[in-house]
């Protein structure tokens, strides 16, 4: 038996641990899911009533800024990555290094006390950037604290890394010899880009894209610490369920949901992208 | 004023750090559970020595100073955790956790209300710990009802931290005493509109809004009360220039002259500052509101000995421990905050706090704040009310 199919005993020991350490709690909590609201124990009394509610008790709008949030700082990571990494890759080898390391050392750092800092920066009054033009220059400022924009550009900076990471590994893909070809057959920077750049560069970008848009549907502390609450994320709603709710049947039902969501626009994507070709480079 | 101090403070207490406490508490336990499995060959009651005693608790009994003093006088460590709120406790505990913790402190309606029902607490010994109710202001005499069960026949806990907890006003802007007088109706002036910041306590924001609603937070609601809180809710949190769980943030927004009052806030939130002589953060209990008269709400920490199921003598001992006059004092300034304990009845505490400290506390008029305040309880139709708020905190964006 071991001999016909030697891998599938092998695997075993993971597929088992998998099995109790992945699939386990997703079952568990897509059961509880189908308890009755305000439940704490998984029986056989199954419904969809938190289903019900998850779509009719105002659940859209938070669904909705998380999905925004995501898409935006995506978009715009993505757009201040692109030349970062064009820039770093270029200059390899010089003081790119010492910035690439600048920008993946707070990575270590938590991200609480990141947002914090960037808190005390923004503050009004006495806070770092206003308390400075205030001392240096006279200039009095307000502050985009509290505000979905304070949101937004937290999102962004905590962020970046995740998209400029696997954006140099995609620039780093394009071999120099191909753009000085499209030059030669008097492509112009934009055919260049379009044509020849960002297809070679797809996965690296796809890859970022990705990781970047996954961890900011589960993002919850930019709208806590710098958005003053001025947006409910999805993630927010859920925590209010399990915990000043008790309700762990309707926060496993939202969970459910933004896992389905997730991977309705994730795997797609996945699809598309080609592993090999990225590790072969 | 020392700002860069309370910027200091400001980083140092932020309470989103707790995901670092747990990735911290995660590494202790899985040390925890390695250390288990080796002594898992020993007898039992040598087993049993080997667990340092765990806490689930809030901050002021993590104090390092606390643990030294622990350990210096019975040789035992201790580990702990701290909590995020009582409900996000009472989950684990309810989860499964009873195996991990040793020592649960909550505010006093979950413990009769949910922990004991719940079979999560152990019952203590009335004639050991009766005794120590005698030892406390007189508002705690034994048998204290919040420290029994709902038949009156069970001891759950030993009562130490308490005060009102209500709102916090820069006295600079708003005077204390018109603050007194107009109670929650400032939160519904229209001048304050933007005005205000409230700190994500979420249950008790929800007693709040009863409170401004003219509801009596801990009765049973006619659907016309809901309603008005309803109304209520909705605008004060659409009317709210911010909304965090945390209470540096808000102080600081009252320094930086971003909002003039917050709710919820009390002596835990505004002490420290008030140390450091920002004496313009005040807290306020409202002389008069919809709950028989009264406008404030009162909570008693109730700390329990976990049922865990491997049961540790020292759960009790810890219990006993934290009312002595040395440990209770360390609790009252637990890890860089000031609180009133139930203890300071006692002349040989009260004489180690100075002045300061005792303004810090607005401890001349913390009796009459208390006797203004009913004590927190469980309200009636919470989880329609609770509803009705974070739809309305949804709403808000």
């Amino acid at each position: 038996m071991m001999r016909r199919n030697p891998g599938f005993w092998f695997a075993l020991p993971l597929i088992a641990a998998m099995l109790l350490f992945f699939a386990a709690p997703l079952v568990i909590v897509v059961w509880f899911s189908l308890m009755p609201p305000r439940s704490f124990d998984l029986t056989t009394d199954f419904g969809l009533q938190n289903y019900q509610s998850a779509f009719a008790d105002g659940y859209g709008p938070p669904l909705m800024w998380s999905l925004i949030g995501a898409t935006l700082t995506t978009a715009i990571t993505a757009a201040l990555a692109w030349p970062t990494a064009k820039i770093l890759h270029r200059h390899a080898g010089r003081w790119a290094s010492i910035v690439t390391a600048l920008i993946a050392l707070p990575i270590f750092i938590s991200e609480s006390v990141r947002l914090f800092g960037l808190s005390v920066f923004l503050m009004p009054g006495g806070g770092i950037l206003a308390g400075t033009l205030k001392a240096l220059f006279d200039v009095q400022i307000g502050t985009i604290l509290n505000t979905r924009f304070a949101a937004l550009l937290g999102m962004v900076y905590i962020h970046f890394p995740f998209m400029l990471f696997p954006m140099l590994l995609g620039v780093g893909m394009i071999p120099a010899d191909r753009i000085e070809a499209a030059q030669d057959l008097g492509a112009g920077r934009w055919a260049i880009l379009r044509e020849v750049e960002l297809p070679l560069a797809a996965p690296g970008l796809l890859v970022g894209g990705l990781l970047t848009f996954v961890l900011c549907l589960g993002a919850n502390a930019e709208a806590a610490i710098l958005g003053g609450r001025a947006v409910t994320v999805i993630t927010a709603a859920i925590e209010q369920r399990f915990n000043y709710a008790q309700d762990w049947p309707m926060g496993a039902a939202l969970t459910v949901l933004v896992i389905l969501v997730t991977a309705a626009l994730v795997f797609p994507a996945v699809r598309r992208i080609d592993l090999n070709r990225i590790i072969r480079r | 004023m020392n700002s860069d101090r309370i910027l200091h403070r400001m980083a140092s207490r932020n309470p989103l750090r707790q995901p670092m406490q747990h990735s911290l508490s995660r590494r202790t336990f899985m040390q925890a559970l390695a250390a288990g499995t080796a002594a898992a060959s020993l007898p039992l009651a040598a087993q049993a020595q080997t667990r340092p005693l765990s806490l689930l608790t809030w901050d002021a009994y993590a104090d390092p100073r606390l643990l030294a003093l622990w350990k210096e006088q019975t040789g035992g460590d201790i580990r702990y955790e701290i909590h995020i709120s009582d409900p996000s406790s009472v989950n684990r505990l309810r989860a499964g956790e009873t195996s991990v913790w040793d020592f649960v402190n909550l505010n006093n309606p979950w413990a009769r209300g949910e922990l004991w029902p719940a079979g999560l607490i152990r019952e203590l010994p009335r004639d050991r710990f009766e005794p120590l109710y005698a030892q406390m202001k007189p508002k705690f005499v034994a048998p204290y009802p919040w420290a029994m069960s709902e038949d009156g026949n069970h001891l759950l806990g030993i009562v130490q931290r308490y005060e009102t907890f209500d709102f916090v006003v820069n006295s600079d802007v708003i005077s204390p005493q018109l603050a007194k007088d107009e109670g929650w109706d400032l939160f519904n002036n229209p001048d304050f509109t933007g005005r205000y910041g409230i700190l994500a306590y979420e249950d008790w924001n929800v007693m709040d809004i009863c409170m401004g609603a003219g509801v009596h937070p801990f009765k049973v609601k006619t659907d016309e009360e809901v309603a008005k809180f309803e109304e209520t809710a909705k605008r004060w949190i659409q009317n709210a220039k911010l909304i965090t769980t945390d209470f540096v943030q808000l102080n600081l927004a009252i320094l930086n002259g971003e909002i003039d009052l917050y709710f919820t806030g009390g002596t835990y939130t505004t002490a420290a500052a008030r140390l450091e002589g920002v004496s313009n953060l005040y807290a306020i209990t409202p002389n008069s509101g919809p709950a028989d008269g009264k406008g404030g709400i009162n909570w008693i920490e109730i700390n329990s000995a976990v049922a865990n199921p491997d049961p540790l003598d020292a759960a009790f001992d810890f219990l006993e421990f934290i009312t002595t006059p040395d440990a209770a004092e360390i609790v009252a300034r637990g890890n860089g905050n000031f609180q009133p304990v139930a203890q300071m009845a006692n002349p040989e505490l009260m004489a180690r706090f100075s002045t300061e400290e005792l303004a810090a506390i607005q401890w001349d008029e913390f009796d009459e704040r208390v006797s203004n305040a009913v004590e927190f309880d469980i309200v009636p139709d919470y989880d329609r009310l609770y509803d009705i708020y974070s739809a309305a905190m949804r709403a808000r964006g």
